[in-house]
Order: C-alpha cells, then sequence, then structure tokens
C-alpha cells in the first residue's frame, strides 16, 4: 500500500513539477489506543494539498482533531496511517522548512523579544548576523518596532502572540501552520491581529494553514476553507474564498461573506462559534 | 503601555527598608528588655537562661580575641563555614547532574529511583557515625554530612523542574526538529533554574544544619564543637552567643542565595515550590 502510494506520487512529481503541491497528505490517519485497549480515531484519512502561497483555513467542531491535524503536518507526533508529502518528498519527522505558531505564544520568559524571534535561528545553526537583521525587519512587520530588547512579561498577550508569528517567520519557512493562533486573544485584539495577519500574509506570500473554530475568521482570511467533521475528524468540504485582497473588515458585514459564513456553519450543524 | 512602577523605586525601597528596619528595631528591644527584666524578677539561674547582657558580652568576647586562637569565633566558624560550603557546593553539582540525567535518560530513572527514595525517607543523621569511622574527625566527615543533608532538596526539586516543563515549549523544539542537546541546553535547562534554586536555597539551610550535627558527634573545631563543649560547662551564655552567631551566618546565606536567585531567574515569580522538604 504504502509502495502504491510511493510511486504515484513519484509519476505525479514527474509530471507536473509546475504544480506540485508544497505540502500534500494522503489518507493521514491518526488514532489512540485508550486504557481498555480499544482504538479511537482522532483522524481519518485525511487527503489534502496546499498549493504554494495558499492560505488554507480549517474549521471544525472541538475536538474534531484540528490539533492533532497540525501536530502531524509539523512532524511533532507521528501519524498512525499515510503518508505526507512536503515539496514532494515524503516526509517522516519535523520539517526544517516549516514554522508553527501555537493558541498560546510560547515564548521563553528568559530571553528578550529578540532573542524569542532568533530561536529557531539557534536550533538551525543559521548565520546569526543576517537572521539579526530579518529579526528586526520582522519585529517591524509584526508592528513591534522598538520592542527587541523588552521581555515577554513586558508585552500584552497580542504583542506576544506577534512575536511568535515573527519567530515562525525567521527562518523562512515555507509554510506557516498556525493552531486556532488568536484563541487566547479578545475579540478587538482578534480583529486587528487578522488584519495584520492578512498584511503580513500578503508581503510575504507564504503558504498559511490555518487552524481556527472562527468561521468569521476563516472566511475573512482564506482563499480556501476546509470544514472538518466531529471525531473521527474528516474532512467534510472545502470552500473557494473568492474576495480579492486586501480585504476590509467591511466586508464581514456583506450579503456574499455572510452567505459563506451562513453555509459552513449549517455544514458544522451550529456547534461552533462564529 | 502605561509604567506603573513608582517614579523613584530606589528611594521608595529605602524607605520601605528603613520601615522595616525600624520596626525590627522596636520588636527586638522590647524582647530584649523583657527578657533582662524576667530574669532578674524571677532570679532564673544563670545557667538556665543567662540574661541578654551576658550574652551579649560573651558575644562581644568571642569576637574580639584574637582571630587564630581557640576562644575566637572567627576561627570556629572558618572551619563551619568551609564545610557548609563545600557539603554544598558538592551536594548542588551531583544533586543537578543527577536530576539532568535521570530525566534524560529514563533507564537511569528507573535504576536509582528505588534508592532515591529509600535515602530520601531514612533520616540522614543516623547514617553520620558511619560517615565519623569512614572519614574521620576531620573536616571530610563534615562536608560528606552536609552533603549528604544537602543533595536530596536540591535533586528532588530539580527533578520536578525538569518534569514540569510546558508541553508546547518542547513541541516548539521538535517542529524545528532540535536536537536532544539543543532541547536540553535552550528549553529544558532554564525551565528548570527557577526550581532548582527552589532545591538550593532549601539546600543551603540542610548544609549548615549537617555541618552543625557532624560537629556535635565528633570533630576537632566547629560551632557545633564550641557549644558541645560550652554545654558541657554549662556556660548557657555562650551556648545562646553561639546561636546568635549563627542566626547571623545563616540569615547572610539565605539573603545571598535570595539574591542570586533574582539575578539569575529574573524572569521567575519566585513562586516554584514544589513542597519536597
Amino acid at each position: 500500500m504504502i509502495n502504491v502510494q510511493r510511486s504515484l506520487s513519484e509519476i505525479y512529481n514527474a509530471k507536473s513539477e509546475e504544480n506540485l503541491p508544497l505540502l500534500r497528505t494522503v489518507g493521514l490517519t491518526k488514532s489512540y489506543v485508550t486504557r481498555t485497549g480499544g482504538s479511537v480515531f482522532a483522524l481519518s484519512d485525511i487527503s489534502l494539498a496546499l498549493a504554494d502561497g495558499e492560505f488554507v483555513s480549517v474549521v471544525g467542531p472541538s475536538g474534531c482533531g484540528k490539533s492533532t491535524l497540525m501536530k502531524l503536518l509539523a512532524g511533532i507526533i507521528p501519524g498512525s496511517a499515510g503518508q505526507i508529502y512536503f515539496r514532494g518528498q515524503l516526509a517522516s519527522r519535523a520539517q526544517r522548512g516549516m514554522g508553527v505558531v501555537f493558541q498560546s505564544p510560547v515564548l521563553l520568559p528568559w530571553l528578550t523579544v529578540l532573542e524569542n524571534v532568533l530561536l529557531p535561528v539557534r536550533v538551525l545553526r543559521m548565520k546569526r548576523g543576517p537572521a539579526e537583521e530579518r529579526g528586526r525587519r520582522l519585529l517591524a512587520l509584526v508592528g513591534l518596532d522598538g520592542f527587541e530588547g523588552k521581555y515577554p512579561k513586558e508585552l500584552s498577550g497580542g504583542m506576544q502572540q506577534r512575536t511568535s508569528i515573527a519567530r515562525s517567520l525567521i527562518h523562512d519557512p515555507g509554510i506557516l501552520l498556525m493552531d486556532e493562533p488568536f484563541g487566547a486573544l479578545d475579540a478587538l485584539t482578534r480583529e486587528n491581529i487578522s488584519m495584520e495577519l492578512q498584511r503580513i500574509w500578503l508581503a510575504n506570500r507564504k503558504t498559511v494553514f490555518f487552524i481556527t473554530h472562527s468561521i468569521l475568521e476563516a472566511v475573512f482570511l482564506s482563499d480556501r476553507v476546509l470544514v472538518m467533521s466531529a471525531r473521527p475528524g474528516r474532512i467534510l468540504r472545502e470552500f473557494r474564498i473568492p474576495f480579492a485582497r486586501p480585504r476590509d473588515f467591511d466586508l464581514t458585514t456583506s450579503l456574499e461573506f455572510n452567505h459563506y459564513m451562513k453555509e459552513i456553519r449549517h455544514l458544522l450543524g451550529a456547534k461552533v462559534d462564529g | 503601555m502605561a509604567d506603573s512602577r513608582p517614579r523613584w523605586p530606589a528611594i521608595q525601597s529605602l524607605l520601605d527598608f528603613s520601615i522595616t528596619f525600624m520596626w525590627t528595631f522596636v520588636s527586638a528591644a522590647l524582647l530584649f528588655a523583657f527578657w533582662q527584666i524576667s530574669v532578674d524578677f524571677f532570679a532564673i539561674p544563670s545557667y538556665v537562661l543567662p540574661r541578654p547582657s551576658a550574652v551579649w558580652n560573651a558575644l562581644v568576647a568571642g569576637t574580639v580575641v584574637d582571630p587564630t586562637s581557640r576562644g575566637s569565633f572567627w576561627y570556629q566558624l572558618a572551619d563551619t563555614l568551609h564545610a557548609t560550603i563545600f557539603g554544598f557546593a558538592i551536594a548542588s553539582v551531583l544533586g543537578i547532574a543527577l536530576a539532568g540525567i535521570m530525566v534524560e535518560f529514563r533507564t537511569v530513572q528507573r535504576l536509582l529511583f528505588p534508592y532515591v527514595v529509600c535515602l530520601q525517607s531514612l533520616p540522614k543523621v543516623a547514617i553520620a557515625p558511619l560517615f565519623v569511622i569512614w572519614f574521620g574527625f576531620q573536616i571530610e566527615s563534615k562536608i560528606a554530612m552536609a552533603a549528604s543533608l544537602t543533595l536530596f532538596p536540591i535533586l528532588l526539586n530539580s527533578l520536578e523542574g525538569f518534569s514540569v516543563i510546558e508541553r508546547e515549549r518542547l513541541e516548539l523544539m521538535t517542529s524545528l526538529d532540535a536536537s536532544r542537546w539543543q532541547t536540553f541546553w535552550l528549553i529544558k535547562w532554564p525551565s528548570a533554574l527557577p526550581f532548582v534554586f527552589t532545591g538550593l536555597n532549601l539546600g543551603i539551610v540542610y548544609a549548615l544544619l549537617g555541618t552543625i550535627v557532624a560537629e556535635f558527634l565528633g570533630a576537632q573545631r566547629g560551632v557545633g564543637v564550641v557549644i558541645s563543649q560550652l554545654q558541657s560547662v554549662s556556660d548557657t551564655a555562650g551556648v545562646f552567643a553561639m546561636l546568635v552567631v549563627l542566626v547571623v551566618v545563616s540569615y547572610l546565606m539565605i539573603s545571598f542565595m535570595r539574591a542570586l536567585q533574582r539575578r539569575v531567574v529574573f524572569w521567575s515569580d519566585g513562586s516554584h515550590s514544589s513542597d519536597i522538604e
């Protein structure tokens, strides 16, 4: 089975180098063994592809395995079955070409903001000089000009999360994986930081895989929205969101925008908060 | 962001300190007055409870005498401190290193943990006579005693520190494909440091305790030796004077550790207690 998949992918690769998706999963499944010896499926048969430069969101009810999916893609946990291809290569462990943003900022309190941003540089043993320059530019990009020498404790929640976005971009990853990055922020900050994220994305055009439980956020930010079912998580349907960019928050009150929101909400059985 | 700190933090803290100091002084004056009057009023024999003035005289006598003579506090204190600091240093290095190795290598942890639990339940003071047999009446047995009492609070608090690390910090490192070595030095070690310091703060007190106990049991020099000698001649004022010396020394050591902690783990609020020992 694995061999078949592999050769298929090789054929696929040979055929169209141009349209090769940056990240692709085939039949990705994650199951856990329970205490009683049975197995519980967290994710079932996830096949998706992310094109270069695409912004894709995943929405789904709580506990549908969204975070598990991100951890699988990031190589933080191993899958039970299926494959992940990154730039056409079978990925079996963490890929250095990915940047991860967690639900909490996960900043190290003993490092300054700039040093936090430079953490991947230290781990990946990249050149310090140019990285530091890039770090300062990224901090400016996320609106934290002049905060380089501060410690995380001195920053608000929104600023901390923006620092972690800068950190996820420092090693110039091909993909940004974001797991409900604004989940812990208040509504107003969320709105602002969504706008910021759009601006950052437009400036970088990185492929973004964005997990959220906010339908509004998903529709507002994405080229495509994947809707997942309750556990075991599988992809129910995908929506292409055609609005031109940059998008304004006024868009969210438009009829067409709300049509998408309504469709997605109905699909989820109104189990998710908008 | 609004700056909520006082405008003159140095002056503010000096003022706070002065007020605290004043109250401490008033409290001490009241205690000593009450003590002195009670001893006179109830005619308590001096070998039961000496007057504070007698304690003061003994203290002065021991302090001003030639520091190289056996009657000098400095002479005795030097040996006690020597053993305390060496015992503390050995236990710190051993405890922290053992904790790190046990956390990184599960096999080592499984092999060693039963002994840790056993030895920790043992009243360590009971092994002091063994140290005298093994290391003699010199400073070595005092160092051994100090280290053996100090080891466990440091080891157990460090272990706790290494094992309560936020999972996402480790996941971040995994997502970067970090090596085990990098994860240890960049994440685990600094994350555990506040807990390590909790262990060190406890440890310094235990190191002094261990040294004194060893000196009671058999040693040539040290504060503990002097206390038991003074006790045998019913020089209670002298014993009290030595206790005052110990309080001051202990207080200075604890203050030093706290200052070091504030400087090294400046990001922590210092509430990393694991309730061990």
